[in-house]
C-alpha cells in the first residue's frame, strides 16, 4: 500500500496532464475505431482542457475550487536547496502559465468544432492539439534545461505535424516544411547550448546553475548565447522572426490561431526561467560570476542583448505589419511586435515587471487566438484574406464585426481593454525601474502608438467602407451552419474572446492579482 | 587511460556546427538540409558524452559521472525521432508536388 | 602527444571530411555513404572517450537506423536513384556566415583550459540506474515525443480518400 501511496503522491499533481493524455489517446483510439465525429473529438478536447483549467485554477487557490487543488500547499514555490535539484518544481508563476496554455487550446478546440464533421484529420488534429497542450503543461513546471528542451520539443513535433495534417494542401505542408527546418534549427542551437552549459556547470539543472560560482567563462556565455538563439526561433525575435510570417500564413487558420495564441508563449516562459535568474543575481551581488573574478557579470550582459532584442523586435514588427496587404500576415507581425513588449518585462526582472510581461502574455493568449479564430471563421463563410476583401463585413456580419474590433482595440492596447491594463503595468514597471530601462518603455509606447494605425484600418474597412460591387458573392465552404454560418462552437469561442477581452479591461483585479503574487514568488525562490 | 585536452575537443564540435550552419542556409534539397541538422545534433550530443567525463561538478550530489551519457542516449533518441518526423513531411510533400526541393516548393512568399 | 590524443585528432579530420563531404558531392546516394562513414567515426569517438554504450548506440541507431531512412527517402522520392541535382550553387554570405561562426568557436573555445578524465567507474548497470530513477522523467519526455511523432507521421504518409 505505501507503493500505491507514494505512486498517487507523485501522479497526483500531474493530473491535468494525465488527463490530456488520456483524452488523446482516447481520440487515436477513436480514429482506429473509425468513429469519426468532429463534435465528438472536438468534445473530448474542450472537455479535458476545461477540467484541467479548473484544476489548475484550484491549485493556484482561486476562490470557489481552491478545495480541489492537487499540489500539496507547501510544495509550490517551495525553496529548493541546489543540492536537491529536482528535474521538475511546481511555481506559481509556471502554474499562471499552464493557465494561459490551456485557455488557448480551450479556445482553439472550442473554435474548431465547427469544420465539417467526419473529415479524416480531426481526429489528429484535436490528439496533436492535446499533445502540444500537454508538452506546454511540463515546460511549465520544468527547472532543468534538458526537460525544458525536451518539452518544448514535445510541442514543436506535435506542432510540425499539426501545420501539415490537411495533407493535400500543398500551402500547409509547405509551411510545415519550413516551420520543421527552423524549428529543428532551433533545436540543434539550444542543445548545444545546454551542452555547453552542462560542461561549464556539470548539471542541467537551473538552481544548482545558479546556486554556483564556479564554470569557465567562455563555456557559460556562449551557452548562454546560443540559448538565446535557440528560443529566439521559438518566440520570434527579430532576426530570427521570417519563419513565422510564412507559417502562420501557410498553416491552416485553426493552427495558426494555436501557433501565435499558445505555442509561442512556451519560448517566453522559458526566457523567464532560463534568463531571470541570472539577471536577479547579478543584481543581488550573489555567487553568480562565472566569469570569476573582475569580469563583467553575466546578467547585466544578457539584460543589454534582450533590450537590443527587445527593441528591434517591436519596430520591425510594426513597421512590416504597417505594409500588409493581407489579414492574416497583418496579426502574424502584429504578433511578433507584441513578442518585443514582452521581452522588456524580461530585461528589467523586477516582480512588477515579470507582472507586467505575464499580462501582457495572457492579454496576446486571448487577443491572438481570438483574432485568428475570427480569420477562420471568415474564411469559412467564403470571404477573401485581403484587408479588402474584408470591406463592409462589420455591416453585415455584425458579430463578427464587433468581436474583432473588441480584439484589434486590445492589440492595439486602447483604454477599457485588457491590452491597455496590461501595456499600462508593464510600461511603468520599467519606468520604475529607472536607468535605460526608461527608454525600452519610451520605444514601447511610440510602437504601441504606431499600431494603432494599422489595426485601427481593419475597423475602418469592416464598417465605413463599402463593399465592391463587382465582387463575386461568397461561398461558404460549410453551407447552413448555425449562427450566422459559423457554427456554435466558433461563435462562443470568439465571443468568449470578447467578452474576456472587456472584462479584464474593466476590472483586472482579479487576473492582476494573481499575476503579482506569482511575479513575486518566481523573483524570490524560482530557478 | 591518458586525457583529452577540452579546447581540441570543442574545436571539432563548433567545426561540426559550423557545417551544420553552413548546410542549412546553403542547401536547397530537403534530404540534405536533414542530414545538415543531424550533424548538428551530432555535435550536441558528441559534447555531452565528452562532458560526461569533465571534472566539473557543482555539488557532489548533483553531479553523477554518467550522467552526461544519460543525456546522450535521450538526445539520440530525440534526434532520431526528429528524422521520421521530417521524412513523413518529405513524403507528403513529394506526393503532392513531385519533388523533394525546397526551393521548387516555394510557393508562399518570401 | 599520447595515442589517446593522436587517434582522436585522426577521427576529428575524418569527421570534418565526411561531414563537408556529405554537404557538398552532387549526388545524392554518396551523400549517404559519407554520413553514414560520419556516424561510424563519431561512435569510434565515443568508444575513445570510454562510453561504449553509446558507441554500440550511435552505430544502431544513427549509422543503422538513420542512414537508412534517410536512403529509404531517397529511394521513395525519385525515380533514378543516381541523378545528380543534389549540390546546388553557394552564395557567398552563407560560406561567410559558416566561417565566421566556426572561427568565433574555435576562438572562444579552442583555449581553455582542462581536459576530460573517462569516468572511472563505468558500468551499464549503472548508467541504466541513473537512466530509469534520477531522469526516468527524461525518458517519460521522450516517450511523448515519440507519441506525437507516430501520430502525425502515420496519418501524413497513409494513403486514404479524402
Amino acid at each position: 500500500m505505501s507503493d500505491l501511496g507514494a505512486f498517487t503522491a507523485f501522479v497526483g499533481p500531474f493530473l491535468p496532464e494525465l488527463l490530456l493524455l488520456a483524452g488523446a489517446l482516447v481520440v487515436f483510439l477513436l480514429d482506429v475505431l473509425e468513429v469519426r465525429r468532429v463534435e465528438l473529438n472536438g468534445g473530448i478536447a474542450v472537455a479535458v482542457t476545461a477540467v484541467g483549467l479548473l484544476l489548475v485554477l484550484a491549485d493556484l487557490g482561486v476562490a470557489p475550487w481552491a478545495g480541489l487543488a492537487l499540489i500539496p500547499a507547501g510544495q509550490i514555490d517551495a525553496v529548493v536547496t541546489p543540492s536537491s535539484a529536482p528535474l521538475y518544481a511546481f511555481t506559481s508563476l509556471g502554474l499562471v502559465f499552464q493557465l494561459f496554455f490551456l485557455i488557448s487550446a480551450l479556445l482553439v478546440s472550442l473554435g474548431s468544432m465547427s469544420r465539417p464533421s467526419k473529415e479524416r484529420g480531426g481526429a489528429v488534429f484535436f490528439g496533436l492539439v492535446l499533445l502540444a497542450t500537454l508538452g506546454m503543461m511540463l515546460v511549465g513546471v520544468a527547472s532543468d534545461l534538458l526537460f525544458l528542451v525536451l518539452a518544448i520539443e514535445v510541442v514543436s513535433i506535435s506542432t510540425y505535424l499539426l501545420v501539415a495534417y490537411t495533407r493535400r494542401d500543398s500551402r500547409s505542408v509547405e509551411a510545415a516544411m519550413k516551420f520543421y527546418i527552423i524549428g529543428a534549427l532551433s533545436t540543434v542551437l539550444s542543445l548545444f547550448g545546454v551542452a555547453l552549459l552542462f560542461g561549464a556547470f556539470g548539471t542541467t539543472n537551473l538552481y544548482a546553475i545558479e546556486g554556483s560560482a564556479v564554470g569557465a567563462p567562455t563555456l557559460v556565455l556562449l551557452g548562454y548565447g546560443l540559448l538565446v538563439a535557440g528560443l529566439a526561433f521559438k518566440v520570434t525575435l527579430v532576426p530570427f522572426h521570417a519563419w513565422a510570417v510564412d507559417v502562420y500564413d501557410g498553416a491552416p487558420h485553426d493552427v495558426s490561431a494555436f501557433l501565435a495564441g499558445g505555442t509561442k508563449k512556451i519560448g517566453l516562459f522559458a526566457f523567464f526561467l532560463v534568463f531571470i535568474g541570472p539577471i536577479l543575481l547579478a543584481r543581488w551581488g550573489a555567487s553568480f560570476n562565472p566569469l570569476g573574478g573582475p569580469g563583467v557579470p553575466i546578467g547585466p550582459l544578457l539584460q543589454v542583448l534582450l533590450a537590443v532584442l527587445a527593441v528591434v523586435t517591436m519596430t520591425v514588427g510594426n513597421l512590416l505589419a504597417l505594409q500588409q496587404k493581407e489579414i492574416k500576415r497583418m496579426l502574424a507581425y502584429s504578433s511578433i511586435s507584441q513578442a518585443g513588449y514582452m521581452l522588456i518585462g524580461i530585461t528589467v526582472a523586477t516582480a512588477p515587471a515579470i507582472a507586467g510581461a505575464t499580462l501582457q502574455i495572457f492579454a496576446h493568449v486571448i487577443l491572438t487566438t481570438g483574432a485568428f479564430l475570427v480569420v477562420a471563421a471568415v474564411a469559412a463563410l467564403g470571404i477573401g484574406a485581403r484587408i479588402d476583401d474584408w470591406r463592409g463585413l462589420g455591416v453585415r456580419r455584425p458579430y463578427l464585426g464587433v468581436a474583432f474590433s473588441f480584439m484589434l482595440l486590445g492589440l492595439a492596447g486602447i483604454p477599457l481593454t485588457v491590452g491597455f491594463v496590461s501595456k499600462f503595468v508593464l510600461f511603468g514597471s520599467a519606468i520604475q525601474a529607472e536607468g535605460y530601462f526608461v527608454w525600452l518603455a519610451i520605444a514601447g509606447v511610440l510602437n504601441s502608438a504606431a499600431s494603432v494605425f494599422y489595426y485601427a484600418r481593419v475597423i475602418k474597412v469592416m464598417f465605413l467602407d463599402t463593399p465592391d460591387p463587382t465582387a463575386p458573392a461568397p461561398r461558404p465552404e460549410a453551407p447552413g451552419l448555425a449562427f450566422q454560418g459559423m457554427g456554435y462552437g466558433r461563435a462562443a469561442a470568439i465571443g468568449l474572446v470578447a467578452v474576456l477581452v472587456v472584462f479584464f479591461g474593466i476590472d483586472p483585479q482579479p487576473m492582476l492579482g494573481l499575476v503579482q503574487s506569482a511575479a513575486q514568488h518566481f523573483v524570490l525562490v524560482g530557478p | 587511460m591518458t586525457t583529452l585536452p577540452v579546447g581540441d575537443f570543442l574545436a571539432l564540435a563548433s567545426g561540426l556546427v559550423a557545417i551544420s550552419i553552413f548546410g542549412i542556409l546553403t542547401r536547397r534539397n530537403f534530404i540534405l538540409l536533414l542530414i545538415a541538422l543531424e550533424i548538428g545534433m551530432n555535435a550536441a550530443i558528441l559534447s555531452f558524452v565528452y562532458f560526461a567525463a569533465f571534472p566539473q561538478c557543482v555539488t557532489a550530489a548533483t553531479c553523477h559521472p554518467l550522467t552526461g551519457q544519460a543525456i546522450a542516449v535521450v538526445v539520440i533518441g530525440l534526434a532520431a525521432t526528429e528524422v521520421a518526423v521530417g521524412l513523413a513531411i518529405v513524403l507528403a510533400l513529394h506526393r503532392i508536388r513531385g519533388t523533394t526541393n525546397v526551393a521548387e516548393a516555394d510557393s508562399l512568399k518570401l | 602527444m599520447s595515442l589517446t590524443e593522436l587517434a582522436f585528432f585522426a577521427l576529428a579530420i575524418v569527421a570534418i571530411a565526411t561531414g563537408l563531404l556529405a554537404l557538398l558531392v552532387r549526388e545524392l546516394v554518396h551523400t549517404i555513404l559519407w554520413i553514414g562513414i560520419f556516424f561510424v567515426d563519431l561512435a569510434a569517438i565515443y568508444f575513445l572517450l570510454e562510453a561504449p554504450f553509446l558507441g554500440v548506440l550511435q552505430l544502431g541507431v544513427y549509422a543503422g537506423a538513420v542512414t537508412i531512412l534517410l536512403l529509404f527517402g531517397i529511394m521513395v522520392t525519385r525515380k533514378r536513384i543516381f541523378s545528380r541535382d543534389a549540390a546546388t550553387g553557394v552564395g557567398a554570405l552563407p560560406i561567410a556566415l559558416a566561417v565566421v561562426t566556426f572561427i568565433f568557436l574555435i576562438g572562444a573555445l579552442g583555449q581553455l583550459p582542462g581536459s576530460a578524465v573517462p569516468a572511472a567507474s563505468y558500468s551499464v548497470a549503472s548508467l541504466s540506474t541513473l537512466l530509469f530513477n534520477t531522469e526516468a522523467p527524461y525518458l517519460l519526455l521522450l516517450g511523448l515525443v515519440m507519441l506525437a511523432a507516430l501520430a502525425g507521421a502515420i496519418y501524413l504518409v497513409r494513403e486514404g480518400r479524402e
